[in-house]
């Protein structure tokens, strides 16, 4: 059926919708299917409280001052009794920039691919398991 | 009126069953737009998303209605009935099962032109009772377009009123029996196809409720229960003017009779106006996908140099291929 | 009008607003659904045509620039990438190169070559952002969604590349934040070679599309000699026919050694501004094409000392709404003394109200859309004139005066 205008270029886009048809549509499926990432995706940070050693530059370096220095015991260091510190997140500051991974030498913390980071209270994303460890 | 009738109006051809096609047009509308676009359409409520409209017309129903305070609230609170009942009502003039519809009148294509310029006088009505700054632009807007595309409109449905010799709806439908007005005279069925988009507020003539312009246009001001008839009253202007237009150029319900027994055929005969009847919705999707919005004065201006001139000559054709 | 209340000097400096009807001035903005971020721009209408278009910013004004003083160099660069969603590479680029001169440091070939590379993944993404949001303006949410589709693949190159699709912190002082992955030459090439095939569809779609280029062309026509009086910058001045590019005159990155081709369009209206964004595209695309098939070995960074000696310094970059400002100040601290960002939208917004002179309310969108406005990136202006032009100047005690002469007369 035509067009009965006199301009001749209406419609231009018609024979690319019909190609568009038949093509995978580029929305997920999201949350039912996969939910894909890529291998270099800044998610959720994560810490290995073995390798943490509470050096404490995690925290200096922080932009967003998520990383608290919790004092969880002391010891001994030849006569000095030094404090022993473990760090605590408040995750839901975080901006997932990555500057603490990069400068943890220890490599104790990772930023994971997991990009679901609704609660519904703010205080259930504070992160408190480098503090088990505390020797 | 018997007691059928009245149940027939009610059900089964009438305001429910319309009330489904509503519903089943505008998931066919959101999913043809969203394939040609790359994306998924409406996946989630129902399989395919066929609940996606049922589900939002629920939603809408449920929210709180915030009116505006200086809104005339007694037309806002009228208005919304009336503007549903035009169509509603237009819809059962309309032979579905067979060449019979449920209602009849000898000039009962005069009352579907009334319940056209109804329809827009209720939107305008209900965009100015609504004192807000964009509704009161929309409905400038509104009216000038609907200056614009109601001469062809008009000229586009009396032309198969001209070639049939009658003026009801049933007449011209039993009139095309098997040779459908579209091939006698398309130009009218084109006219009428772009005078109905403008009518439905639809690209490329979306003017009216741009919504990147003025927020909702006329309907800006409306939430709740009156948000959700409008927009139900809007699917059911989509699926009023498809069936004129199947049944005005493409032969209404009729198609080979193929079973003898009267309520078997009257299926048949409901299936070919289906099968039309979302033909013709295709159409409207098909075009509303592939065409960008004109502005208010490029619409007048087409319409008039261009549209309202076709019209005129077909309708001059129709005359004299009747008179022949 | 009472105009014989009002002094002849005043009545001569604010002869632009004083001329027109002010009852139907019209506000657009903040919150309206076609600006992206809130800005507030009086139109003075005269019916639906428009006779001047008045702005205010400053709704998004963060105080960015008062809290890089109290944030070591290394934490400001997550800060500045921050100002703007789309540009944001662009934003961390001037802010390190700024700081960089400082140190004295040089930046290694390959950290250079793979800074070109995200800057011009990082145009094409937003010259893509740009075209979808003309589209959708314009009432043509079609080629909107099918821009934005092939946008994905760009985006989806950006996170493989540096971790995010949008805040990337791939830029640091010295160099960048981590070395390419493995295989992504060829997915590079993969991906170009299909944005251009897609580029030159949307060339034949705008310039052919009936009901697309009623809505563009002649739409917010600037002259040339317009252009030089309120100096826009990008794609916003090259759409006139001036060719000035920070890219070609004053090179950064790796721009010396794979050198843009400044492209032009000749009419300064939103048709040009099309035709010119889609060549730019296509010469991204060339461009990272070229310097992907050039990359050199070696290191991606340098190590620089954490402190940064005294001094001041400027840098500028083009960022794909224009030529963006960083002058960054340092007192030998662990932060700096101060941060200047001046950013291109704010030497655009005024080109962009003498573009709407003339139109209609319905050209509205498309035309402020047109200068790719990023008002995020432009209120960083603590103190602004915004009445610079010679026409029409009000200081702003006669602003005030004439409000309130306003509206006693509205009231009276």
């Amino acid at each position: 059926m035509s067009k009965k205008t006199s301009r001749r270029n209406v419609g231009q886009a018609m024979g690319e919708m019909f190609r568009t048809v038949l093509q995978t549509p580029i929305t997920e499926k999201y949350p039912f299917g996969d939910k894909v990432v890529t291998e270099r995706f800044r998610g959720k940070l994560d810490i290995d409280p073995v390798k943490c050693t509470g050096c404490s530059i995690c925290e200096i370096v922080c932009p967003a001052q998520v990383i608290t220095m919790v004092p969880v015991g002391k010891k001994m260091i030849g006569t000095r009794e030094v404090e022993i510190k473990r760090p605590s997140f408040e995750l839901y500051t975080c901006i997932m920039c990555g500057q603490c991974v990069d400068d943890c030498k220890f490599g104790a913390l990772t930023l994971t691919r997991n990009f679901e980071l609704a609660v519904f209270k703010k205080e259930s994303t504070i992160m408190r398991k480098a503090l088990i460890i505390g020797k | 009126m018997n007691p059928l009738q009245v149940v027939e109006l009610l059900l089964f051809p009438g305001l429910t069953f319309f009330v489904w096609l509503a519903f089943a047009f505008e998931w066919l509308d959101r999913k043809t737009y969203a394939r040609m676009q790359g994306r998924r359409g409406p996946v989630v409520t129902g399989p395919f998303g066929l609940l996606q409209p049922v589900a939002d017309f629920f939603k809408l129903a449920s929210k709180e209605e915030i009116v505006p305070t200086q809104s005339d609230k007694f037309v806002l609170r009228w208005g919304p009935a009336l503007y549903f009942a035009a169509p509603a009502i237009g819809i059962a003039f309309i032979p579905i099962l067979g060449t019979q519809a449920i209602l009849y009148h000898p000039l009962d294509l005069l009352f579907m032109l009334f319940i056209l310029a109804f329809s827009t006088l209720m939107a305008a009505m209900l965009g100015y009772a609504s004192a807000g700054r964009y509704s009161t632009i929309a409905i400038g807007r509104l009216v000038v377009q609907y200056t614009s595309y109601e001469v062809p409109l008009i000229l586009a449905m009396i032309t198969p009123a001209v070639l049939a010799g009658s003026l009801s709806i049933q007449g011209v439908v039993v009139a095309q029996g098997s040779m459908w007005y579209i091939v006698i005279a398309p130009v009218a069925f084109a006219v009428f196809i772009i005078a109905a988009l403008a009518e439905l507020e639809k690209p490329p003539f979306d003017i009216p409720s741009a919504k990147t312009e003025i927020v909702g246009g006329w309907m800006t001001e409306f939430s709740g229960n009156t948000l959700a008839y409008v927009k139900l009253t809007k699917s059911l202007s989509y699926v009023f003017l498809s069936a004129l237009a199947v049944s005005l150029f493409l032969g209404g319900s009729g198609g080979p009779a193929i079973s003898a027994n009267q309520n078997l055929q009257s299926v048949f005969y409901a299936s070919y106006f289906l099968v039309k009847l979302f033909a013709v919705g295709f159409l409207f999707f098909v075009i509303k996908t592939a065409l960008a919005r004109v502005r208010i004065d490029q619409a007048t201006k087409l319409f008039w140099t261009i549209i309202t001139p076709l019209s005129l000559a077909q309708l001059a054709v129709a005359i004299l291929w009747v008179f022949r | 009008m009472s105009e014989d209340t009002k002094p002849d000097q005043r009545r001569e400096s604010s002869a632009g607003l004083m001329q027109y009807s002010v009852e139907s001035a019209m506000p657009f903005g903040p919150v309206h659904p076609s600006l992206k971020e809130p800005e507030y721009f009086k139109l003075i209408l005269e019916g639906e045509k428009i006779v001047q278009v008045i702005p205010r910013i400053g709704y998004v004004h963060r105080g960015i620039e008062r809290a890089a003083q109290e944030r070591t160099w290394v934490k400001n660069t997550y800060l500045f990438e921050r100002i703007c969603g789309i540009c944001s590479f662009a934003h961390s680029l001037g802010y390190t190169h700024a700081v960089e001169a400082l140190t004295g440091f040089e930046v290694p070939k390959r950290g250079r070559y793979i800074r070109l590379i995200v800057a011009e993944l990082e145009r094409l993404h937003s010259h893509l952002l740009w075209l979808g949001l003309v589209g959708h303006w314009a009432g043509f949410d079609t080629l909107f969604m099918w821009v934005w589709k092939d946008r994905e693949h760009i985006l989806d190159l950006e996170e493989a590349i540096t971790g995010n699709r949008v805040n990337k912190s791939y830029s640091v002082i010295g160099g960048v934040r981590m070395e390419l992955p493995d295989g992504i030459a060829t997915k590079i090439q993969t991906e170009l070679k299909y944005i251009e095939k897609r580029a030159d569809y949307y060339t034949k779609l705008v310039e052919t599309e009936e009901t697309f280029t009623v809505r563009t062309k002649g739409v917010g026509r600037i002259t040339q000699e317009t252009a030089r009086r309120l100096c826009p910058v990008g794609p916003l001045l090259r759409c006139t026919g001036i060719a000035r590019d920070v890219r070609a005159e004053d090179p950064y990155a790796a721009y010396d050694e794979v050198p843009p081709h400044v492209q032009t369009s000749n009419d300064g209206d939103i048709a040009s501004l099309l035709t010119l964004r889609l060549d730019e595209i296509r010469d991204s695309c060339r461009m990272v094409s070229e310097a992907v098939e050039k990359l050199p070995t070696g290191p991606y960074k340098v190590s620089i000392p954490r402190a940064v000696p005294q001094g001041e310094s400027t840098f500028h970059v083009e960022a794909p709404r224009g030529e963006l400002f960083y002058f960054v100040k340092s007192g030998g601290g662990s932060a700096p003394e101060r941060v200047k960002v001046r950013s291109s939208t704010v030497a655009n917004i005024l080109t962009a109200t003498e573009m709407l002179k003339g139109h209609t309310l319905a050209d509205v969108p498309i035309v402020l859309t047109g200068m790719d406005p990023c008002f995020g990136c432009m209120d960083r202006i603590s103190v602004l004139d915004v009445d610079k032009s010679k026409e029409w100047s009000i200081g702003g005690e006669e602003l005030r005066i004439y409000g309130i002469e306003y509206y006693k007369r509205k009231l009276s």
